[in-house]
């Protein structure tokens, strides 16, 4: 269970790279700076590709949660 | 990262597949990636070419079961909706090699509107590939 409140969810489940980040990128895209993205993961691939695409991009990587197979980011759009 | 060029020969359906994704990884991001398609490969930049995209040799007989995996990855399976999702990023420009192009059967009028246009390797090495932060081969 996340401690914040997202604006949006991202389901990628069953999904691989690239459609993850591509999803991801069209989705944040759209929403306002500060606001928060919940991106729901099973490649785990996402696991480094989201974490590194927040430090390049200036997102905040809020949390990032694992349970089982599926990864749970919740990213904070930079301002 | 803000260019990419990448370069690609082959045309079978698996090894076109990673430098796709690459350029839709990075044009997701606002990387403008500019793709040169050479040898057998430029015959992706016609309807026909793309759509007799198939897997050959040993793998050939895997070619279900990669396009299944494809469709379950998210992207679509057909090489043409591919190419049409990159151009949707309006970050990605195709181009035909205008030697392969002579060679394989690609002209101005069999090549697809989401190419940029059939270009000497000259221009695209020294313009595109030279000048990108990062460039590839496949």
């Amino acid at each position: 269970m996340s401690n914040w409140q997202p604006d949006q969810t991202l389901d990628t489940s069953g999904k691989c790279c690239p459609m993850p980040m591509v999803e991801m990128n069209q989705a944040i895209r759209k929403m306002d700076p500060g606001s928060i993205l919940e991106v729901i993961a099973t490649d785990p691939g996402t696991r480094d590709d989201i974490s590194s695409w927040c430090q390049r991009k200036g997102h905040e990587l809020l949390e990032l949660s694992e349970e089982g197979k599926t990864l749970r980011f919740t990213v904070r759009k930079a301002s | 990262m803000d260019s990419m060029a990448i370069i690609i020969r082959d045309d079978s359906y698996d090894k076109i597949l990673t430098p796709l994704a690459f350029a839709y990884l990075q044009a997701a991001e606002g990387t403008v990636v500019d793709i040169l398609f050479v040898n057998w490969a430029v015959r992706a930049l016609t309807e026909d070419g793309a759509a007799a995209m198939h897997i050959h040799g040993e793998h050939a007989k895997d070619e279900a079961m990669v396009r299944e995996g494809v469709a379950k990855a998210g992207l679509p399976t057909e090489i043409m909706d591919i190419l049409k999702a990159l151009k949707s990023t309006e970050c990605v420009n195709f181009y035909a090699c205008s030697l392969a192009a002579s060679i394989f059967g690609v002209n101005e009028d069999n090549l697809i509107n989401e190419a940029e246009g059939i270009i000497g390797a000259s221009w695209f090495l020294n313009e595109k590939a030279s000048k990108a932060d990062h460039c590839q081969y496949f």
